[in-house]
């Protein structure tokens, strides 16, 4: 059995496809709960891929993104909506997901002092560098069209210091060096994202995606971008924050359950935390055992 | 015949097989159907590609008789199509044959057009995702891409997953309601609206996780890992020249999208 297909194999164990219909069904309930029911303006419609992802490899996240879309857009008496084209971007995320899993990103990391600091300082500073890359780019800030609404720039300073003082204040009170890299996932897989889905809200719908984010789009283009870089500007602006979100959601999901059941999955030895000196019980004294 | 309210009793491998013109097709046409009229509508720009789709489908389903059924989601596009013809007729970027001045908002021709060609292209879509929809029982195209060699993983996937959205519906439903009556609120502040978010993913999420333990040992008892296919018990009708349009839509509507984006022949 080659390389390839012995990495594919692992990836898709009996549990993992017990998951991934699960997810689905979770990526499409609450997407719909959490836009319709709280009323929120974020999407959370890939908490279930970032849970695949993590916890079986990139791609089964990835097949479970676009599974998602396509069955959202195909399946009876829930169809109907317009998100199939975007099953590209869920591919992606998912995809993304399974690397950060990889890597060990969404494994509880307790810390004290400066191992505790250091992490938080560094997703602190990614955080505010991307936000000053956001204030600077071109799709809010052509010298030739200029005139963008100033609370395009007073948004990205708000965001980029409340979401600095959020990671900061979750890494100190959870003394959990984790939610720093947690939130660096979270931000670049929705800069990614952005980037992949704005071609496609340009081609195929006009620029616009139908949810409360067009009144960014809207105020974008009255500033003077055209339809592709109106849909990136209104991407990045609010994709880190919606993916970013759903990290921390997954990650708080993944602390609560126990290690027996995480530790099943195909990375489930990535996700484990494991305490560097384990609190044993005390040794049996006297008798010796009878092994 | 079977009455209807009997039918639905009856397990899904005696029901009785969809008779007459487009529903008999098989699974796998709609599906290539409802593949080619995106590629087509999506990939081929202008007027051309969306009208010829709708026109398809809309005939189609007029043949099929689920024309008025299609009511439902035709409707549930409103929302981006309103957003597209807003957005693009007022909000247009470089564009200056302005309609009509109104006060600082100035619709343009330019702007119309594009939104009205991105407002069919989303209906002529919808449309062909709600006839694939209305016309294919989901089970059909499971166990005919299964014959055809997908394998059970595969087809358990999409299966089960249709399966669990209307469970995970129920529970969402249970945990928003006990949740409410325990205090969460769904209708103040953004804030509080916030705070109401992990209360309602947790139970839901371990509730579902507790399931695919159970799930899989069941599965893991029943043989699902064996090595062999499964036998099909009822094969659906193929025939040579559905395998022959199959094959022709697929490389048509592709040959098209090139030709339209080459810019070889001008179409509207």
């Amino acid at each position: 059995m080659g390389l390839l297909t012995r990495w594919v194999r692992r990836q898709f164990t009996t549990r993992v496809i017990v998951l991934m219909p699960v997810a689905i069904a979770i990526n499409i309930v609450l997407g719909y709960t959490v836009q319709n029911v709280l009323k929120l303006p974020i999407y959370v419609d890939s908490i279930g891929t970032i849970l695949v992802g993590c916890v079986a490899g990139p791609l089964p996240g990835a097949l479970t993104g676009i599974l998602s879309n396509l069955i959202w857009q195909y399946a009876p008496g829930i169809g109907g909506s317009s998100i199939g084209p975007f099953a590209v971007t869920a591919g992606v995320i998912g995809f993304m997901a399974g690397i950060w899993g990889y890597l060990g990103v969404f494994r509880s990391r307790p810390a004290t002092g400066l191992r505790l600091i250091v992490p938080a300082a560094i997703a602190v500073a990614i955080i505010v560098v991307l936000a000053a890359r956001m204030y600077t780019i071109p799709q809010y800030n052509d010298p030739n069209a200029g005139n963008y609404p100033n609370w395009v720039y007073a948004a990205i300073v708000v965001i980029g210091a409340s979401a600095s003082v959020a990671v900061a204040l979750f890494v100190y009170l959870r003394r959990d060096a984790a939610g720093a890299w947690v939130a660096v996932a979270g931000a670049l897989t929705g800069v990614v994202a952005a980037i992949v889905s704005a071609p496609i809200a340009a081609v195929v719908y006009g620029g616009v995606t139908g949810s409360g984010t067009d009144f960014v789009v809207a105020a974008l283009r009255q500033g003077g971008a055209d339809v592709y870089n109106a849909s990136l500007g209104q991407g990045l602006l609010s994709d880190p924050i919606d993916k970013t979100i759903t990290s921390f959601v997954v990650f708080l999901i993944l602390a609560g359950v126990s290690s027996r059941v995480l530790a099943r999955f195909p990375l489930g030895d990535r996700l484990v935390h494991v305490d560097a000196e384990p609190a044993r019980s005390p040794e049996p004294t006297g008798t010796p055992s009878d092994s | 015949m079977i009455p209807a309210d009997e039918e639905a009793l009856l397990p899904a491998y005696v029901r009785r097989i969809l008779a007459g013109g487009y529903r008999s097709l098989n699974p796998l046409t709609k599906a290539t159907l409802a593949a080619v009229s995106a590629i087509v509508a999506f990939g081929v720009r202008g007027w051309t590609g969306p009208a010829v789709v709708l026109a398809v489908v809309l005939s189609s389903a007029l043949v099929a008789g689920v024309l008025r059924r299609m009511a439902p989601f035709a409707l549930a596009t409103l929302p981006l199509v309103a957003s597209i013809l807003l957005v693009n007729t007022f909000l247009y970027p470089n564009a200056h044959d302005v309609i009509a001045n109104l006060g600082p908002l100035s619709p343009t021709w330019t702007g119309a057009t594009a939104a009205l060609q991105a407002t069919l292209r989303v209906v002529a879509f919808g449309l062909s995702a709600a006839l694939f929809a209305l016309t294919t029982p989901i089970d059909d195209l499971l166990g005919e891409l299964e014959r055809r060699g997908v394998g059970r993983r595969g087809s358990f996937i999409v299966g089960s997953a249709l399966g669990a959205i209307p469970r995970t519906v129920e529970r969402a439903r249970e945990v928003v309601d006990a949740q409410r009556s325990r205090g969460m609120d769904t209708e103040g502040r953004l804030w509080r609206r916030f705070r109401g978010l992990v209360p309602l993913i947790g139970p839901v999420l371990f509730g579902a996780l507790a399931e695919v333990e159970e799930r899989t040992m069941a599965l893991e008892a029943r043989a699902f890992t064996a090595p062999g296919r499964r036998t099909i018990l009822r094969a659906l009708p193929d025939s040579g020249w559905q395998r022959a349009a199959r094959w022709l839509l697929l490389v048509g509507s592709i040959a098209a999208v090139v030709v339209s984006l080459a810019g070889v022949v001008k179409l509207p």
